[in-house]
Protein backbone atom coordinates (compact mmCIF):
# COMPACT_ATOMS: atom_id res chain seq x y z
CA UNK A 1 0.00 0.00 0.00
CA UNK A 2 2.95 2.34 0.77
CA UNK A 3 4.91 1.52 -2.42
CA UNK A 4 1.60 2.36 -4.46
CA UNK A 5 0.94 5.50 -2.57
CA UNK A 6 4.62 6.65 -3.19
CA UNK A 7 3.85 5.59 -6.93
CA UNK A 8 0.87 7.20 -6.89
CA UNK A 9 2.83 10.70 -5.87
CA UNK A 10 5.56 10.32 -8.38
CA UNK A 11 3.00 9.83 -10.88
CA UNK A 12 1.44 13.07 -9.94
CA UNK A 13 4.30 15.06 -9.49
CA UNK A 14 5.71 13.73 -13.50
CA UNK A 15 2.61 14.81 -14.86
CA UNK A 16 2.40 18.04 -14.24
CA UNK A 17 2.46 20.85 -17.14
CA UNK A 18 5.21 22.80 -17.34
CA UNK A 19 3.68 25.98 -16.59
CA UNK A 20 2.48 24.49 -13.65
CA UNK A 21 6.27 23.47 -12.55
CA UNK A 22 7.97 26.90 -12.92
CA UNK A 23 4.50 28.41 -11.42
CA UNK A 24 3.13 30.36 -14.19
CA UNK A 25 -0.19 31.90 -13.47
CA UNK A 26 -2.41 31.66 -16.59
CA UNK A 27 -3.69 35.32 -17.98
CA UNK A 28 -6.80 35.73 -19.99
CA UNK A 29 -5.96 39.37 -20.28
CA UNK A 30 -2.77 39.81 -22.70
CA UNK A 31 -4.54 40.57 -26.28
CA UNK A 32 -1.04 40.74 -27.97
CA UNK A 33 0.12 37.91 -30.98
CA UNK A 34 3.60 36.25 -30.70
CA UNK A 35 6.02 38.20 -32.61
CA UNK A 36 10.01 36.63 -32.94
CA UNK A 37 11.29 39.86 -34.58
CA UNK A 38 14.99 38.56 -34.96
CA UNK A 39 15.21 37.66 -38.47
CA UNK A 40 12.41 39.77 -40.05
CA UNK A 41 13.99 42.38 -42.03
CA UNK A 42 14.66 41.24 -45.81
CA UNK A 43 17.19 44.23 -45.78
CA UNK A 44 19.34 42.84 -43.51
CA UNK A 45 22.51 40.41 -43.85
CA UNK A 46 22.28 38.89 -39.62
CA UNK A 47 25.78 37.35 -39.71
CA UNK A 48 27.08 35.86 -36.40
CA UNK A 49 30.32 34.37 -35.07
CA UNK A 50 29.24 30.67 -33.95
CA UNK A 51 30.42 28.29 -31.99
CA UNK A 52 28.75 24.88 -32.02
CA UNK A 53 29.98 22.19 -29.28
CA UNK A 54 28.37 19.11 -29.58
CA UNK A 55 29.31 16.14 -27.73
CA UNK A 56 32.65 17.48 -26.91
CA UNK A 57 33.06 18.62 -30.62
CA UNK A 58 33.67 22.24 -31.53
CA UNK A 59 32.90 23.66 -34.36
CA UNK A 60 33.16 27.41 -35.29
CA UNK A 61 32.48 29.70 -37.57
CA UNK A 62 30.08 32.14 -39.22
CA UNK A 63 26.63 31.36 -38.94
CA UNK A 64 24.76 34.04 -41.76
CA UNK A 65 20.69 34.30 -42.06
CA UNK A 66 18.98 35.85 -45.16
CA UNK A 67 14.97 36.29 -44.54
CA UNK A 68 15.22 36.73 -48.63
CA UNK A 69 10.91 36.99 -48.64
CA UNK A 70 7.82 36.36 -46.16
CA UNK A 71 8.50 32.95 -44.99
CA UNK A 72 11.22 32.03 -46.76
CA UNK A 73 14.60 32.28 -44.86
CA UNK A 74 18.24 31.25 -46.25
CA UNK A 75 20.61 29.45 -43.53
CA UNK A 76 24.43 29.13 -43.99
CA UNK A 77 27.01 28.25 -41.73
CA UNK A 78 30.75 28.83 -42.44
CA UNK A 79 34.49 28.25 -41.42
CA UNK A 80 36.43 31.25 -40.42
CA UNK A 81 38.14 31.25 -43.82
CA UNK A 82 35.26 30.66 -45.95
CA UNK A 83 33.77 27.17 -46.60
CA UNK A 84 30.39 26.39 -46.84
CA UNK A 85 29.74 23.72 -44.13
CA UNK A 86 25.65 23.79 -44.34
CA UNK A 87 23.71 25.95 -46.46
CA UNK A 88 19.56 25.31 -45.65
CA UNK A 89 16.43 26.78 -46.98
CA UNK A 90 13.33 27.40 -45.24
CA UNK A 91 10.56 27.94 -47.64
CA UNK A 92 7.27 28.07 -46.64
CA UNK A 93 6.42 24.65 -45.38
CA UNK A 94 9.63 23.19 -47.08
CA UNK A 95 12.71 22.46 -45.71
CA UNK A 96 15.78 22.33 -48.63
CA UNK A 97 18.98 20.96 -47.88
CA UNK A 98 21.39 23.34 -50.20
CA UNK A 99 24.63 21.99 -49.14
CA UNK A 100 26.43 20.62 -46.29
CA UNK A 101 29.30 18.95 -45.92
CA UNK A 102 30.03 15.08 -45.95
CA UNK A 103 31.22 15.31 -42.09
CA UNK A 104 27.97 16.89 -40.92
CA UNK A 105 26.05 14.86 -43.78
CA UNK A 106 23.99 12.98 -41.16
CA UNK A 107 19.84 12.49 -40.27
CA UNK A 108 19.70 13.55 -37.08
CA UNK A 109 21.95 15.88 -37.45
CA UNK A 110 20.28 17.76 -39.89
CA UNK A 111 17.15 17.03 -37.95
CA UNK A 112 18.26 18.57 -34.98
CA UNK A 113 19.72 21.95 -36.94
CA UNK A 114 16.35 21.75 -38.65
CA UNK A 115 14.27 21.50 -35.71
CA UNK A 116 16.28 24.62 -33.71
CA UNK A 117 16.70 26.85 -36.65
CA UNK A 118 12.71 26.29 -38.15
CA UNK A 119 12.37 27.80 -34.01
CA UNK A 120 14.91 30.29 -34.06
CA UNK A 121 13.29 31.97 -37.27
CA UNK A 122 9.49 31.46 -37.03
CA UNK A 123 7.90 35.01 -36.91
CA UNK A 124 4.40 34.51 -35.89
CA UNK A 125 3.77 31.20 -34.30
CA UNK A 126 -0.21 30.51 -32.95
CA UNK A 127 -0.59 31.65 -29.68
CA UNK A 128 -2.69 28.87 -27.78
CA UNK A 129 -2.17 30.49 -23.85
CA UNK A 130 -1.00 33.38 -21.93
CA UNK A 131 0.57 33.57 -18.92
CA UNK A 132 2.64 36.02 -16.55
CA UNK A 133 5.53 35.67 -13.87
CA UNK A 134 6.53 38.97 -12.38
CA UNK A 135 6.97 41.12 -14.96
CA UNK A 136 7.25 38.66 -17.77
CA UNK A 137 4.61 37.51 -20.45
CA UNK A 138 5.02 34.01 -21.50
CA UNK A 139 2.93 32.58 -24.39
CA UNK A 140 2.24 29.03 -25.23
CA UNK A 141 2.24 27.95 -28.89
CA UNK A 142 3.34 25.13 -31.00
CA UNK A 143 5.54 24.70 -33.90
CA UNK A 144 5.66 21.32 -35.43
CA UNK A 145 3.33 20.02 -32.65
CA UNK A 146 6.12 20.61 -30.31
CA UNK A 147 4.79 22.67 -27.60
CA UNK A 148 6.83 26.40 -26.95
CA UNK A 149 6.93 29.06 -24.26
CA UNK A 150 7.94 32.60 -25.45
CA UNK A 151 8.95 34.61 -22.66
CA UNK A 152 8.76 38.83 -22.72
CA UNK A 153 10.19 40.96 -20.68
CA UNK A 154 9.48 44.98 -21.11
CA UNK A 155 8.11 43.90 -24.70
CA UNK A 156 11.33 42.26 -25.55
CA UNK A 157 11.29 38.65 -26.17
CA UNK A 158 13.70 37.19 -24.00
CA UNK A 159 13.68 33.62 -24.58
CA UNK A 160 12.07 30.68 -26.23
CA UNK A 161 11.53 27.07 -24.29
CA UNK A 162 10.77 24.44 -26.36
CA UNK A 163 9.16 21.64 -23.65
CA UNK A 164 7.65 18.11 -23.71
CA UNK A 165 5.23 17.47 -20.42
CA UNK A 166 6.97 19.25 -17.60
CA UNK A 167 10.59 19.15 -19.07
CA UNK A 168 12.64 22.11 -21.16
CA UNK A 169 14.35 20.22 -23.52
CA UNK A 170 15.70 23.66 -25.22
CA UNK A 171 16.32 26.85 -24.68
CA UNK A 172 16.95 29.51 -26.72
CA UNK A 173 18.20 32.84 -25.40
CA UNK A 174 18.07 36.39 -26.81
CA UNK A 175 20.18 39.22 -24.99
CA UNK A 176 21.97 42.26 -25.74
CA UNK A 177 18.97 43.58 -28.05
CA UNK A 178 19.67 46.86 -29.94
CA UNK A 179 17.67 48.52 -32.50
CA UNK A 180 15.33 45.12 -31.94
CA UNK A 181 18.25 42.54 -33.17
CA UNK A 182 19.61 39.96 -31.23
CA UNK A 183 23.05 40.70 -30.60
CA UNK A 184 23.78 37.08 -28.98
CA UNK A 185 21.85 33.98 -28.93
CA UNK A 186 21.89 30.67 -27.34
CA UNK A 187 20.22 27.73 -28.17
CA UNK A 188 20.98 25.22 -24.97
CA UNK A 189 19.61 21.74 -25.29
CA UNK A 190 18.70 20.01 -21.90
CA UNK A 191 18.54 16.33 -22.80
CA UNK A 192 21.66 16.04 -25.53
CA UNK A 193 25.09 17.77 -25.27
CA UNK A 194 24.70 20.23 -27.92
CA UNK A 195 25.03 24.28 -27.24
CA UNK A 196 24.94 26.62 -30.42
CA UNK A 197 26.13 30.22 -29.59
CA UNK A 198 25.82 32.88 -32.09
CA UNK A 199 27.62 36.45 -31.47
CA UNK A 200 26.66 39.04 -33.69
CA UNK A 201 29.87 40.51 -36.30
CA UNK B 1 38.58 50.96 -63.12
CA UNK B 2 37.97 46.84 -64.44
CA UNK B 3 40.50 45.72 -66.88
CA UNK B 4 39.60 42.98 -69.54
CA UNK B 5 40.73 40.24 -69.02
CA UNK B 6 42.38 38.07 -72.00
CA UNK B 7 44.04 34.66 -72.56
CA UNK B 8 47.61 33.88 -72.66
CA UNK B 9 49.29 32.40 -75.41
CA UNK B 10 50.84 28.95 -74.38
CA UNK B 11 54.62 31.27 -74.50
CA UNK B 12 53.24 34.07 -71.77
CA UNK B 13 52.13 31.25 -69.41
CA UNK B 14 54.73 29.66 -69.62
CA UNK B 15 56.72 32.26 -68.84
CA UNK B 16 54.38 33.46 -65.88
CA UNK B 17 55.06 30.23 -64.50
CA UNK B 18 58.57 30.46 -64.52
CA UNK B 19 58.78 33.78 -63.05
CA UNK B 20 56.20 32.53 -59.70
CA UNK B 21 58.46 29.61 -59.07
CA UNK B 22 61.86 31.20 -59.04
CA UNK B 23 60.36 33.82 -56.91
CA UNK B 24 58.63 31.03 -54.52
CA UNK B 25 62.08 29.05 -54.61
CA UNK B 26 63.79 31.88 -52.78
CA UNK B 27 60.83 33.62 -50.60
CA UNK B 28 61.63 32.21 -47.45
CA UNK B 29 58.64 34.49 -45.10
CA UNK B 30 56.19 36.48 -45.93
CA UNK B 31 54.10 38.57 -43.71
CA UNK B 32 51.43 40.24 -44.74
CA UNK B 33 48.09 41.90 -43.74
CA UNK B 34 44.84 40.76 -45.69
CA UNK B 35 41.26 41.55 -46.10
CA UNK B 36 38.70 39.03 -46.89
CA UNK B 37 35.30 38.95 -48.18
CA UNK B 38 32.83 36.21 -48.26
CA UNK B 39 30.75 36.83 -50.74
CA UNK B 40 27.23 34.89 -51.25
CA UNK B 41 24.99 36.20 -53.78
CA UNK B 42 22.03 35.70 -51.51
CA UNK B 43 23.63 38.81 -49.22
CA UNK B 44 23.37 42.04 -49.58
CA UNK B 45 26.65 42.92 -48.75
CA UNK B 46 30.16 40.71 -48.59
CA UNK B 47 31.14 39.93 -45.58
CA UNK B 48 34.50 41.21 -44.44
CA UNK B 49 36.76 40.53 -42.07
CA UNK B 50 41.10 41.56 -41.59
CA UNK B 51 44.10 39.95 -40.34
CA UNK B 52 47.64 38.78 -40.95
CA UNK B 53 49.46 36.32 -42.70
CA UNK B 54 52.86 34.79 -41.75
CA UNK B 55 54.76 31.55 -43.64
CA UNK B 56 57.94 30.42 -42.91
CA UNK B 57 59.45 27.84 -45.64
CA UNK B 58 58.63 25.18 -46.36
CA UNK B 59 54.96 24.79 -44.67
CA UNK B 60 54.68 26.76 -41.69
CA UNK B 61 51.50 28.98 -41.67
CA UNK B 62 49.60 30.73 -39.62
CA UNK B 63 46.26 32.95 -40.88
CA UNK B 64 45.59 35.27 -38.05
CA UNK B 65 42.01 37.16 -37.95
CA UNK B 66 42.12 40.17 -35.96
CA UNK B 67 38.88 41.75 -36.97
CA UNK B 68 36.10 41.59 -36.48
CA UNK B 69 36.41 38.27 -34.53
CA UNK B 70 40.29 37.04 -33.14
CA UNK B 71 40.74 33.94 -34.55
CA UNK B 72 43.96 31.86 -35.80
CA UNK B 73 44.49 28.89 -37.54
CA UNK B 74 47.93 27.59 -37.38
CA UNK B 75 48.99 24.73 -39.87
CA UNK B 76 52.01 22.77 -37.76
CA UNK B 77 53.59 19.11 -38.13
CA UNK B 78 50.53 17.78 -39.74
CA UNK B 79 48.44 19.26 -37.07
CA UNK B 80 45.68 22.48 -37.50
CA UNK B 81 46.19 24.67 -34.05
CA UNK B 82 42.98 26.43 -33.26
CA UNK B 83 42.81 29.47 -31.11
CA UNK B 84 39.52 31.05 -31.45
CA UNK B 85 38.60 34.20 -29.16
CA UNK B 86 41.54 32.24 -26.59
CA UNK B 87 39.66 29.07 -26.54
CA UNK B 88 42.85 26.90 -27.91
CA UNK B 89 41.92 23.34 -29.97
CA UNK B 90 43.97 21.38 -32.22
CA UNK B 91 43.14 18.65 -34.75
CA UNK B 92 45.15 16.02 -36.26
CA UNK B 93 44.70 16.55 -39.79
CA UNK B 94 47.37 13.26 -40.50
CA UNK B 95 44.69 11.06 -41.59
CA UNK B 96 42.33 13.35 -43.35
CA UNK B 97 43.19 13.64 -47.24
CA UNK B 98 40.90 16.77 -47.58
CA UNK B 99 42.45 18.90 -44.86
CA UNK B 100 46.14 17.94 -45.71
CA UNK B 101 44.96 18.69 -49.23
CA UNK B 102 43.95 22.03 -48.34
CA UNK B 103 46.63 22.51 -46.10
CA UNK B 104 49.16 22.04 -48.62
CA UNK B 105 46.76 24.09 -51.36
CA UNK B 106 46.77 27.48 -49.17
CA UNK B 107 50.42 26.86 -48.50
CA UNK B 108 51.22 26.84 -52.39
CA UNK B 109 48.24 29.36 -52.92
CA UNK B 110 50.00 31.68 -50.76
CA UNK B 111 53.51 31.08 -52.45
CA UNK B 112 51.80 31.22 -55.99
CA UNK B 113 53.23 27.54 -56.49
CA UNK B 114 50.46 25.49 -57.34
CA UNK B 115 50.89 24.81 -60.87
CA UNK B 116 50.52 21.27 -61.02
CA UNK B 117 48.66 20.28 -64.28
CA UNK B 118 47.80 16.67 -62.88
CA UNK B 119 46.49 17.75 -59.88
CA UNK B 120 44.61 21.14 -61.58
CA UNK B 121 43.17 22.14 -64.95
CA UNK B 122 44.55 25.42 -65.46
CA UNK B 123 43.75 28.28 -67.17
CA UNK B 124 46.22 31.86 -67.93
CA UNK B 125 44.66 35.17 -68.27
CA UNK B 126 45.84 38.45 -68.70
CA UNK B 127 44.82 41.32 -66.93
CA UNK B 128 46.30 44.82 -67.16
CA UNK B 129 49.39 44.44 -65.91
CA UNK B 130 48.49 41.76 -63.26
CA UNK B 131 48.37 37.72 -64.40
CA UNK B 132 45.13 35.89 -63.63
CA UNK B 133 45.70 31.90 -63.15
CA UNK B 134 42.24 29.55 -62.18
CA UNK B 135 43.43 26.13 -60.78
CA UNK B 136 40.17 24.30 -61.15
CA UNK B 137 41.08 20.58 -59.18
CA UNK B 138 40.76 17.13 -60.71
CA UNK B 139 40.24 15.55 -57.48
CA UNK B 140 36.57 14.71 -57.38
CA UNK B 141 36.10 14.89 -53.55
CA UNK B 142 38.08 17.75 -53.95
CA UNK B 143 35.72 19.35 -56.00
CA UNK B 144 33.13 19.08 -54.47
CA UNK B 145 34.15 22.06 -52.13
CA UNK B 146 36.36 24.26 -54.30
CA UNK B 147 35.38 24.26 -57.72
CA UNK B 148 38.52 26.49 -58.40
CA UNK B 149 41.12 28.49 -56.95
CA UNK B 150 41.31 31.81 -58.99
CA UNK B 151 45.11 33.45 -58.18
CA UNK B 152 46.06 36.59 -59.37
CA UNK B 153 49.51 37.72 -59.47
CA UNK B 154 51.46 41.52 -59.64
CA UNK B 155 54.42 41.91 -62.25
CA UNK B 156 57.00 40.34 -59.72
CA UNK B 157 55.11 37.61 -59.73
CA UNK B 158 53.64 38.06 -56.21
CA UNK B 159 50.03 37.06 -55.58
CA UNK B 160 48.15 39.38 -54.44
CA UNK B 161 45.19 38.06 -54.47
CA UNK B 162 43.39 34.23 -53.64
CA UNK B 163 39.82 33.46 -54.42
CA UNK B 164 38.75 30.56 -53.50
CA UNK B 165 35.18 29.48 -55.71
CA UNK B 166 33.03 26.68 -54.66
CA UNK B 167 30.63 25.12 -56.61
CA UNK B 168 27.76 27.34 -55.88
CA UNK B 169 29.95 30.26 -57.08
CA UNK B 170 30.02 31.98 -54.31
CA UNK B 171 33.47 32.65 -53.36
CA UNK B 172 35.84 33.71 -50.58
CA UNK B 173 38.16 36.36 -52.04
CA UNK B 174 41.65 37.32 -49.82
CA UNK B 175 43.26 40.35 -50.62
CA UNK B 176 46.73 40.79 -49.69
CA UNK B 177 48.15 44.38 -48.46
CA UNK B 178 51.86 45.31 -47.04
CA UNK B 179 53.30 42.10 -47.99
CA UNK B 180 56.39 41.76 -46.87
CA UNK B 181 58.82 39.05 -47.83
CA UNK B 182 62.30 37.11 -46.61
CA UNK B 183 62.10 39.38 -43.28
CA UNK B 184 63.21 37.26 -40.32
CA UNK B 185 60.36 35.65 -38.56
CA UNK B 186 60.69 33.82 -35.55
CA UNK B 187 59.39 30.47 -35.21
CA UNK B 188 57.74 31.91 -32.07
CA UNK B 189 55.07 33.34 -34.32
CA UNK B 190 54.28 30.26 -35.34
CA UNK B 191 52.56 28.92 -31.92
CA UNK B 192 49.33 29.06 -30.93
Amino acid sequence: MRYLLISSALLFLSCGSYPKRIRLSESARLKSEISNPYFSETTLDYVYKADITFYGRHFSGLFIVKKMAENHHRLVFTTEMGNTLFDFSFNGRDFIVNSINEKLDKKMVIALLRNDFLIMISEHPPKMKTFTLGNQNIFESEIDHRTLYYFYSEVQLKKIVRTKGRKEKVVFNFSEIVDGNAKIIQILHKNIQLIIQLKAI
Amino acid sequence: MVSAQTKMSAGEANDLETKVKNLAATTKTIVSDFKQYKHMDFLSNDIESMGKLSFKAPDLVKWEYVKPYAYSVLFKDETLYINNEGEKSNVDIGDNKLFKQLNRLITDSVKGDMFDAKEFAISYFKKGPDSEVHFAPRDTDFSKYIKEFQLIFNEKGEVREVKMVEPSNDYTQIVFLDRKTNLALSDAVFTN
